[in-house]
């Protein structure tokens, strides 16, 4: 018998559709059915130049705007050769990874209702809040930030605020251990997360998944350390990587781990990359500065193509842009997104067959998945 | 700490002599690019005919350790010159393998050589003229192609032969055969009419622009 499952479900964390063939309680095949909020961002961005793209990414995902702009900028900066000043990077960096804290609590606490822990949510909410806020000093609103610009960045840190990111990133390297406390040690937390949704590394690689997932089997590989973009390379971070527990390789409980540890990470670099920023973090230099900002052109090379390939929250996501050229004026000719949920859904599709209905919602969840950036 | 620069020459070189030693004299074409942003590592650029493409794809696969398909780009460039369609792969090499349970395989970056080095590969092929492009699908090489290509037939039009169920991902299933709105054809609105951004409201609308719709 076919389930369909969405699009309207808490199980799909967004508009999407997964139908479920079972056999009594037993799932025995499933099809992904995504595209239901398609809006055509490549498209429209062949109409509009390269820094008017920008918003269109930050609504790409809207639980991580700030490292989809990046990764965005990314691209535009190889497509229009633009250098940028270290300190920019190191802007970047801090709010990257802010809002990495910010994304894999929204996670956390849509993951715990998944699996029946509703106080999970109210604590992931509360403290995210905390790191929107830091996100809304920087770019002035609470979700898209529209922060990055081709060259650096809109604005300096605001005067106050290394302190009070130090404070609340160290009240929250204080809080996860809390989160560790009732989470580790709650029966049914463990019941529905261990030896459920088994994926297995080079099964994950060669389905293109890609992030936190692949780390969660054992391997720590992360574009941050195999191409370090920004200043990833002078911060002072280990890529989080969890141990599987069964050749069967990493199940929900790893998934859960490696992305706890990846906020520890996220913590000690935020830390140690407000302690390293050229200028120093308290300093504030005025908007278009060349500390935080460089002049970048506003027309592509002929025939140039500009690519990245970004940590994202939920994997590698990667921008291709094929720049103008005298004829065809200031837009990308063409833009091409690449989300790893696009290709992590259709998979975690596949990796359900084989467990019990009640499992899908803890599988599911426990890849993180954001439809925003999957239909694009 | 993290792969260096001179680790990622090396591993780019080497596989460029590999691929040149390969395919050299079959048309395809093989160099070393940099990035120009604030990443200045190297990447391997290929150029190939679509009727090597398969065999390409195979030998980067099985015998060079590409096993990361990132994504397929499709381009439509109706306004002439020396190809109407392109399309461009986007590959990684990663140093991933399956660990037993209770280990991790924590790679220090310093003690990666050889294949072992991740590498960023990306092969561009020049579709022949027509209306209907198609190039040899590698769905059954990577799996991570399967979603890739899909979306590039949905939105692209380009057909990827041999690809199993292939069906519409993005649109709507029951758009119209034939419309793939990633096509130059199709305009968006006020395509190429600038004014559009002092004048959000189309107060002072060309006439021309009237009657228009998306």
């Amino acid at each position: 018998m076919w389930i369909t499952m969405g699009p309207q479900h808490p199980m799909t964390h967004g508009l999407w559709t997964l139908r479920v063939k079972v056999d009594g309680e037993t799932v025995v095949d499933t099809e992904a059915e995504l595209g239901y909020i398609h809006r055509g961002v490549e498209k429209i961005a062949e109409a509009r130049d390269f820094t008017q793209v920008t918003p269109y990414c930050d609504r790409l995902c809207y639980v991580s705007a700030m490292t989809w702009a990046n990764s965005y900028i990314y691209a535009a900066e190889d497509l229009l050769e633009v250098d940028v000043p270290e300190r920019a990077e190191y802007i970047r960096l801090i709010s990257a990874e802010i809002q990495r804290l910010a994304s894999h609590l929204m996670w956390l606490g849509a993951f715990g209702p998944d699996i029946g822990n509703l106080t999970l949510m109210t604590w992931c909410m509360r403290d995210r809040e905390m790191f929107l806020d830091l996100l809304q000093e920087l770019g002035g609103s609470r979700m898209h930030y529209n922060y990055p610009r081709i060259g650096g960045v809109k604005r300096d840190l605001p005067v106050g605020f290394a302190d009070r990111t130090r404070a609340k990133v160290k009240l929250f390297e204080q809080r996860i251990k809390e989160y560790e406390m009732m989470l580790d040690q709650s029966t049914i937390w463990l019941v529905r997360l261990q030896g459920v949704g088994y994926t297995r590394a080079e099964d994950m690689v060669n389905s293109g998944v890609s992030g936190p997932n692949v780390r969660a089997a054992g391997v720590n590989y992360d574009v941050r350390w195999a191409h370090p973009y920004s200043v990833y390379d002078q911060v002072d971070w280990e890529p989080a990587v969890e141990k599987p527990t069964s050749v069967k390789g990493a199940d929900c409980y790893d998934r859960y781990r490696v992305r706890m540890e990846e906020m520890v990470q996220s913590c000690k670099m935020v830390l140690d990359a407000l302690d390293k920023i050229p200028g120093g973090a308290n300093t504030h230099y005025s908007t278009g500065d060349e500390m935080i900002l460089t002049k970048a052109p506003t027309r592509a090379p002929e025939g140039a193509t500009g690519f990245s390939n970004y940590e994202c929250t939920r994997g590698a996501s990667k921008f291709y842009i094929e720049g103008g050229g005298d004829g065809r004026g200031k837009n990308p000719y063409r833009l091409s997104i690449r989300s790893p949920m696009f290709i992590t859904i259709p998979y975690v599709a596949k990796t359900m067959i084989g467990y019990k209905v009640a499992d899908i919602p803890a599988i599911m969840g426990s890849f993180d998945p954001c439809i925003g950036e999957t239909d694009r | 700490m993290s792969i260096t620069s001179e680790q990622n020459e090396a591993a780019a070189s080497a596989f460029l002599e590999q691929a040149e030693e390969r395919f050299g004299g079959s048309g395809v074409a093989v160099s070393i690019e940099h990035h120009s942003n604030a990443v200045k590592f190297a990447f391997v650029r290929m150029t190939c005919p679509p009727q090597h493409w398969v065999a390409l794809a195979k030998w980067m696969r099985f015998d060079a350790g590409i096993n990361y398909c990132s994504m397929v780009t499709g381009t439509h460039y109706p306004e002439g010159g020396d190809r109407t369609w392109g399309l461009v792969y986007h590959f990684l090499r990663q140093p991933i393998r399956d660990v037993e349970p209770f280990t991790s395989d924590v790679l220090k970056a310093e003690r990666l050589e050889g294949m072992d080095i991740p590498l960023e590969v990306e092969v561009l092929i020049d579709l022949p003229d027509g209306r209907e492009p198609s190039v040899p699908s590698i769905q059954s090489i990577w799996i991570g192609a399967d979603w890739n290509e899909k979306e590039t037939w949905d939105l692209v039009g380009i057909k990827f032969e041999g690809h199993k169920n292939m069906h519409r991902v993005l649109n709507p299933h029951d758009s119209p055969e034939g419309f793939h709105p990633l096509q130059k054809q199709h305009k968006i609105r006020y395509h190429d009419y600038n004014e559009m951004y002092d004048d959000a409201q189309g107060f002072v609308r060309k006439p021309a622009d009237e009657g228009r719709v998306k």
